[in-house]
């Protein structure tokens, strides 16, 4: 049932008018936001003139781009589990979000995205700042609506919250035309969506699948569980970890689903992927019974497809149906939320250990150890991005939220980063946004004024963003900002080296003066060139009670191995560059 | 897999859009539309139907179905191969129509 909306005044009782935007901003009030990143703009204005009158419970973090508001939006879902909510004007402002929707679409984050809109009179007329925001946006989010009269947005926001964050959680936009925002309509009782019709984000836990799944568990000799970020989601990690101590069966973790069970837990194998550990690629190939909880066998996990896993039996845990047989065939398909699923197979799985199994991973690992690891942390005499984030782990002991962009930083911290807690890594993983961790760093340290907060990002995704700052600035927001500065466009750098001939194409860069820009925005800021000077500045930065900016110059032409190469299977995986490449 | 053809049944909230949300669903995976006939339900404007006929595999088309049913709005997609139940749903709406 949608939405009920009830009058808060006995009857035979004048019921109190109040505007559209006021209407909103209690609706948001009643949902728990405590919250809004935001730009205001001329198709918002009546909203932010309401929130003037609400700054005593609603915290308005003004962002200086829509797109930092998306993703601070996300970066506060994402830690708190919440839903994160961005306002925006139409048109412009509106374009704007649209790659943080994709992002947090992919990325299952739940984020309620509230977008002005010309005035209804006008629309389909192009008026000043019109775009069709709702149909450009409807690829990019689970549901959206535009609502034209005031009356009709409590129901909205009550439905948009309850979609962003049931089911496999997602972004929803609302677009709300200025009319309705001035508007008159009575002040009604606000009441949760507790269902839509035709919506079923629950489905029952299918006994006789998990029983099939159980039997199967029970015969096998070499089970592995690759854990997604439906673990986190679902609030399942205490269930993945009983699940894992009871069967002895090995997991690795995807890039989302990092954090999903403690890295010194003794049945974590390592992280999973294109440049994901040795040991979990190549065994991938080597179980009989996959067990795939709550991910989405992203090509970046599979590499090519028809050299994944074809020797395994596949159990596939999604809440989302559509992901079960979408990549990997499954011969059980479990529909189902994973807490539920894994409890019910914890139940029904027999105890058993499976050491000699256990060991190969080991092994594996030892290898990639002695020809990756230990010449980036250890016999190193330039500074390398591994030492910068083993270091970063070792001084914060696994227990700081990560904020990472994307490119070679982010699969070095994947790989370096001791995540000890769910919801500590937060990455745009399917979307690959660059530009993503500043704003989102904002986003979780607000989420979690308590908990150290590390942005670590390279060089060219700095840049995207880079106007955050004055975000940081403004509100007093202690992010700490760690730039690995290698001047170059890294990862795509990497590619041009491997498979397109080392021609650069266009992937080096000039730099500004980060230190000066960090200064500027009142930001303390250090810059380390040695490796002597390294444990120092981390120290320093983590310390310090107030935002920091550390660049680290790291080798220009690291290149971060392991690596699956384009086209090739997971156990494929090459651990240091062919010799006609270098 | 070969193509053929397929007749897909979709019953839905009539809401603003939601043709655009189907047909992103079909053309984002490259499903070709052969045919299309949208209606609102008889005596209930806010609920709507589809009914398409498409051109894709077996595999595509079972993928697709899961794809939209995935849409908030989307209460059920049923399809069964050939044109036959495309021809007969699109009749027996044009009696409703004309009585």
């Amino acid at each position: 049932m949608d939405a009920l909306l009830t009058s808060n005044k006995e009857p035979g009782t004048a019921v109190k008018q109040i505007s559209g935007s006021n209407a909103l901003l209690n609706c948001l009030l009643a949902e728990g936001v405590d919250t809004l990143f935001g730009y205001p703009g001329g198709a918002i204005m009546p909203v932010y003139d309401a929130l003037y009158h609400y700054s005593d419970r609603l915290r308005h973090i003004l962002v200086r781009h829509e797109q930092g508001a998306v993703h601070a939006a996300q970066g506060y879902a994402r830690v708190s589990g919440k839903v994160g909510v961005a306002l925006a004007t139409s048109g412009p402002g509106a374009m704007n979000l649209v790659t943080g929707l994709a992002d947090a679409l992919i990325d299952s984050t739940p984020i309620v995205c509230i977008t002005g809109q010309v005035f209804a009179h006008l629309l389909g007329t192009d008026a000043f700042q019109e775009t069709d925001v709702v149909n450009t946006t409807i690829p990019v989010t689970k549901w959206n609506v535009q609502v034209t009269e005031a009356k009709d947005i409590p129901a909205a926001v009550a439905k948009a919250f309850y979609i962003a964050r049931t089911g496999r959680p997602g972004p929803v936009l609302i677009d709300i035309t200025k009319n309705a925002q001035n508007e008159l309509t009575p002040e009604i009782r606000y009441e949760p969506c507790t269902g839509v019709r035709t919506y079923r984000p629950k489905p029952a836990l299918p006994i006789a699948s998990v029983e099939e799944a159980a039997a199967l568990i029970n015969q096998a000799k070499r089970p592995y569980v690759l854990a997604g970020q439906g673990i986190l989601l679902a609030g399942a990690t205490d269930e993945l970890k009983s699940f894992a101590e009871k069967t002895g069966i090995p997991v690795a973790c995807t890039l989302l689903g990092l954090g999903a069970i403690p890295q010194d837990h003794p049945n974590y194998v390592g992280y999973l992927g294109m440049h994901g550990n040795y040991g979990p690629n190549v065994n991938t190939n080597e179980c009989d019974v996959l067990i795939a909880v709550g991910m989405r066998f992203d090509d970046r996990v599979t590499g090519n497809v028809s050299k994944y896993a074809r020797q395994a039996r596949v159990i596939h845990i999604d809440i989302d149906k559509a992901e079960i047989n979408k990549i990997i065939k499954a011969e059980i398909g479990i529909h189902a939320d994973a807490r539920e699923a894994l409890a019910a197979l914890t139940q029904r799985c027999d105890a058993q250990t499976h050491p000699d199994w256990m060991a190969s991973f080991r092994a594996l690992n030892d290898l990639e150890y002695e020809k990756v690891v230990k010449k980036e942390i250890e016999d190193t005499t330039t500074l390398k991005m591994a030492e910068v984030i083993h270091q970063l782990s070792s001084l914060t002991g696994g227990e700081a939220v990560i904020v990472t962009d994307v490119g070679q930083h982010q699969m070095v911290t994947s790989r370096y980063y001791r995540y000890q807690n769910p919801r500590t890594n937060i990455t745009s993983g399917g979307a690959g946004t660059m530009g993503f961790a500043l704003p989102a760093a904002i986003g979780a340290k607000v989420a979690a004024p308590n908990q150290q907060v590390v942005a670590v990002i390279g060089d060219g995704g700095y840049q995207m963003t880079i106007q955050e700052l004055g975000t940081i600035m403004q509100d007093n927001i202690p992010v700490k900002i760690l730039v690995l500065n290698n001047q170059f466009l890294g990862m795509v750098r990497q590619w041009q080296q491997l498979f397109h001939g080392k021609r650069y194409s266009f992937t080096e860069l000039d730099n500004p003066d980060f230190i000066k820009i960090a200064e500027a925005y009142r930001i303390r800021a250090r810059k380390v060139t040695a490796q002597a000077d390294l444990t120092a500045a981390l120290l320093e930065m983590l310390e310090s009670p107030s935002s920091y900016f550390l660049e680290v110059v790291v080798e220009k032409e690291e290149n971060v191995f392991p690596m699956v190469p384009a086209g090739a299977g997971v156990s494929e995986i090459i651990l240091e560059i062919p010799k006609d490449k270098t | 897999m070969n193509k053929q053809e397929f007749t897909l049944s979709i019953v839905a909230d009539n809401n603003f859009s939601i043709l655009n949300r189907i047909v992103n669903v079909l053309n984002r995976r490259r499903v070709r539309i052969k045919k299309l006939v949208a209606h609102e339900m008889e005596g209930n404007f806010r609920q709507g139907g589809a009914l398409l006929l498409l051109y894709t595999t077996p595999d595509l088309m079972e993928k697709v179905k899961h794809q939209l049913e995935k849409l908030i709005e989307v209460e059920q997609a049923e399809y069964s191969p050939g044109n036959e139940q495309f021809l007969a749903l699109v009749s027996e709406t044009a009696k409703l129509e004309a009585a």
